[in-house]
């Protein structure tokens, strides 16, 4: 379900960037962000980005997840101070303590996550913190109605911002921002949580603001959007600027795609292995036309089919929030499926509470480490039995001394550094705690393991050592079906190779042949460019 | 430079007794000055104070009395706190329990009492389970927040039992007192020793049972899994919606049960008072507990003594309002060191760590 792609250029045709606004150096650029550098402790988010962003356009900032795109905006917001660098607003240099010193500068930043007060109503949300002195309600509530008029924000602004969708609530954000005048509005992802209407709705609100003098920065990795809501496209990659200020109607899915993901430098180290998959076996993990629906009525997962064989490792490239983590909850059975079946050896277990599922032989390594697969003010013991405490229960009691071997034999065969086996989690570093969780659900020898982001925030070592044991255990048989955002590892892992986009399987490839290039195209959903590796593309409608 | 308060990593070892020893020090001290200020010996204030509540057979009959419906109520709280819940409402869940309790006691007066004293009991049980189990479906079903509803219904309860004892219930005997008539001679608990009543014994088993089955069984992990981490319940398996149901109602099922060995044993009939703040007490106990369910039964004994003694030096001069403050000083004391242990002082270092590094990662 791509329906953007339909609207490529319906926003831009005719609408000619308007004046500069009033005031402020009129040749200069809106924004200037010139060689950003911000570190932080183990990682250089911004090394010598650069952004700039002409007065009355729509300025797609795309990059993969890590590239430095929210680092970079926060920097303009006044939430980060750069290391280095300059932030230049209509050609004046500002240094932002505070992000209320950019507000005030015509700043404004719709985060991914709301921040509305869900009791207060939609004017009270709009003015609060810069409301003026004299407060008339009603008055107040006719403004907030004019400036949404003004900017075709269809709202109500007596309603309690809790009964709103969240396409009314990120308009509330937007105008929240254009309360405070702001001449430059970023919007962080603003697709993600809205339903293919409301996002043409935000195209053309974004459009009439342009048209207005005001400047969009509109961060996103979906190309579709990008075509049919932009003028132009600044691509970071790995902290850096890899291309500024493109056209957007001389741009292509595939290049962008190739700029965000960048050519293969070095050839993936692809793991050994000794037991080929058997072809011939039933796969071990089924999934039949799993359809996913979430609160909004969106299908977050859409009629997806995939198999996993004994010894295989199945691998899913996406970017965030395509779907994978409610198709890993949906086969752990954290999640309802709304149609289609889960079957695990031939077992089915579509309407299976979690506990059985696991019984079945089938362990989850969700991508939640300590808020869903361990519970981090418990203590190492306790966080062990999870799984097991009910072997250890003997008339009613849990047998402690068998739980605390079994924790020890975990600990020591998982190489789990941990102080106190009595003192909380909490404590424990990423990679101890991924260790320790990754244990325990493989320990009742599973035939399926799904692991969803295993290696994600980990050290090196951490993330070899995770590698190791996710192969180890598909060598002895285990189906795996692994979730990444991590294209090296799935490419060094994974026996097959399948895409998800906007909750679908669009593309599946080989990891021997594939270049990246192709796959980071059929993520960012430019289905159909993907051509020499693909085994098989499935056609979006 | 400002000092703050960090959560430790993992509880100071030991840590619990000295900051229980220092707390109570503390409040000792302060409150020898409030004596000394008010023309008290502290000394002797506080040697009778022990004397009446643990030095002599007597004090303890006394204190184990008193340590029943606090150790009944606050096991009520501490199980459902032990799964993240608040059950305000064990005081009306007490008063719901005395008037099933004294319900059966109408409807079977003339039953033998090896009969009717375990009927009254049941009653009890089932009458706390009941005023609860709203609550619980709420709570379960409908996410509806269980303090409110709790505490809402300690109100219904009391006005319920007012009702009766000044309208269907009113005792003609009574002298126009807003009391029940007087309980059927059989219906006494029999004595254990002094004061005491084998309410204690039975209190003692359940409290101290129900202490070591939750630390101990599947069930209690379970509740601890679910009290931890919702989320990570509903990853291995259990039941969230079951289990906050059967421990809500669990919950009020004790606390009526301290309503029923109230009715059985301290009192001859059913009062309007018959609660006497024991719920709300429970409150105090659960929290000085930890929320544990297996370290009620030492802080019910404690608190009874504290409130035992506090009571007794009223007859040698002390106001009740010293009295009372005393008591809540011992009580804040204790409180404050058994929250303190988890805690530490720091002192922040100067520049701005305060920028999540994880924030970058995922820019």
């Amino acid at each position: 379900m791509t329906p953007h792609v339909a609207l490529a250029g319906a926003f831009r045709d005719g609408n000619a960037p308007a004046e500069p606004p009033p005031g402020g150096d009129e040749s200069a650029p809106a924004v200037e962000l010139d060689n950003i550098w911000k570190r932080f402790p183990g990682v250089i988010a911004n090394a010598g980005a650069s952004l700039t962003v002409r007065a009355g356009s729509v300025h797609a900032l795309l990059g993969e997840n890590g590239a430095g795109k929210s680092t970079l905006m926060n920097v303009l917001a006044g939430v980060y101070q750069p290391d280095e660098g300059t932030v230049r607003l209509d050609g004046v240099e500002r240094r932002f303590g505070r992000p209320v010193d950019a507000i005030s500068a015509g700043v404004g930043m719709v985060h991914q996550e709301f921040r509305l007060i869900p009791t207060f109503t939609v004017t009270e949300n709009v003015v609060l913190g810069a409301a003026p002195r004299s407060i008339d309600r009603a008055d107040l509530a006719r403004q907030v109605a004019e400036l949404a008029e003004r900017f075709g924000l269809s709202t109500d602004p007596d309603a309690e911002v809790w009964q709103l969708s969240m396409g009314e609530r990120q308009r509330v954000e937007i105008l929240k921002a254009l309360w405070r005048d702001a001449k430059v509005l970023v919007l962080d992802e603003p697709t993600a949580v809205l339903t293919p209407g409301e996002a043409v709705e935000l195209g053309r609100i974004t459009r009439s603001m342009a048209d207005d003098g005001r400047s969009i920065i509109f961060i996103s990795h979906k190309l579709d959007e990008v075509t049919a809501f932009c003028d132009e496209a600044t691509v970071l990659r790995g902290g850096r600027t890899v291309a500024s200020s493109l056209d957007v109607a001389d741009l292509d899915g595939a290049r962008l795609a190739e700029l965000m993901v960048g050519e293969a430098t070095e050839v993936s180290q692809r793991r050994e292995r000794s037991t080929p998959v058997d072809e011939s076996t039933d796969p071990l993990l089924r999934v039949e036309s799993l359809t996913v629906v979430d609160l909004h009525g969106r299908h977050v997962v859409d009629d997806v089919d995939l198999e996993v064989r004994r010894a295989e490792i199945v691998g899913i490239a996406g970017v965030a929030g395509n779907g994978q983590r409610p198709l890993a909850d949906a086969i752990a059975g954290l999640t309802p499926a709304d149609a289609g079946r889960i079957l695990v050896d031939g077992k089915d277990l579509t309407a299976a509470p979690p506990q059985l599922r696991n019984r079945a032989g089938l362990a989850y390594v969700p991508e939640d480490r300590l808020g869903v697969g361990l519970a981090p003010t418990m203590d190492v013991v306790e966080n062990s039995m999870m799984r097991a405490y009910r072997r250890f229960t003997k008339r009613l009691f849990v047998d402690r001394g068998r739980a605390g071997e079994h924790a020890d034999e975990l600990v020591r065969d998982y190489d789990v550094k941990v102080g106190q086996m009595g003192a909380p989690l909490a404590g424990l570093s990423g990679g101890n705690l991924q260790r320790l969780l990754v244990g325990r659900e493989l320990d009742g020898d599973p035939s399926v393991l799904i692991a969803a982001q295993p290696t994600r925030g980990l050290d090196v070592q951490g993330v070899a050592a995770i590698q190791q044991v996710i192969l180890e255990h598909a060598e002895r048989g285990v189906a795996v079906l692994l979730i990444s955002e991590d294209l090296e590892e799935l490419f060094a892992l994974s026996d097959r190779l399948l895409v998800m986009h906007e909750g679908s399987v669009v593309a599946e490839f080989d990891p021997d042949t594939a270049s990246r290039t192709d796959v980071g195209a059929a993520m960012a959903g430019a289905v159909g460019t993907a051509t020499d590796g693909a085994v098989s593309t499935e056609a979006s409608s | 430079m400002k000092w703050r308060l960090a959560k430790r990593d993992q509880p100071l070892r030991g840590g619990q007794v000295r900051a229980f020893a220092v707390g109570l020090l503390a409040a000792l001290v302060v409150g020898a000055v409030l004596l000394q200020l008010t023309g008290h010996d502290p000394i002797e204030v506080y040697r009778s104070m022990f004397d009446s509540a643990l030095g002599s057979r007597r004090g303890w009959s006394a204190t184990l009395t008193r340590a029943v419906p606090l150790g009944l109520a606050g096991l009520a709280v501490a199980v459902a706190g032990s799964m993240g819940m608040w059950n305000i409402g064990a005081e009306g869940q007490i008063i719901a329990g005395a008037i099933a309790g004294a319900w059966v006691a109408r409807i079977g007066p003339d039953l033998p009492g090896p009969v009717l004293i375990p009927a009254m009991l049941i009653g009890a049980v089932v009458g706390g389970g009941l005023l609860a189990l709203g609550p619980a479906i709420a709570r379960s079903q409908l996410g509806v927040n269980e303090i409110i509803t709790t505490l809402m219904l300690n109100e219904v309860a009391i006005r319920v039992v007012r009702y009766l004892v000044n309208g269907p219930w009113k005792d003609p005997a009574g002298n126009g007192f807003p009391v029940a008539p007087e309980l059927p001679d059989q219906s006494s608990l029999p004595d254990l020793f002094e004061r005491a009543n084998i309410g204690v014994l039975i209190a003692a088993v359940v409290v101290i049972g129900v202490g070591v089955y939750a630390s101990r069984s599947a069930w209690g992990y379970e509740l601890k899994v679910a009290g931890a981490s919702a989320r990570t319940a509903e990853y291995v398996g259990i039941s969230l919606k079951a289990k906050l149901l059967t421990v809500l109602v669990l919950s009020g099922a004790i606390a009526g049960l301290a309503g029923g060995i109230e009715l059985t044993g301290s009192s001859t009939r059913l009062v309007e008072g018959v609660a006497n703040g024991y719920g709300f007490a429970g409150i105090i106990v659960a929290a000085l507990a930890l929320m544990r369910p297996s370290g009620v039964a030492v802080v019910a004994v404690a608190f009874g003594a504290v409130q035992i003694g506090g009571e007794s030096i009223r007859t040698q001069g002390v106001p009740d309002s010293i009295s009372n403050i005393l008591q809540g000083l011992i009580l804040f004391g204790a409180l404050v060191a058994a929250v303190w242990g988890n805690y530490r002082l720091v002192r922040p270092s100067s520049g701005g760590g305060e920028v999540a590094a994880t924030e970058g990662a995922t820019a």
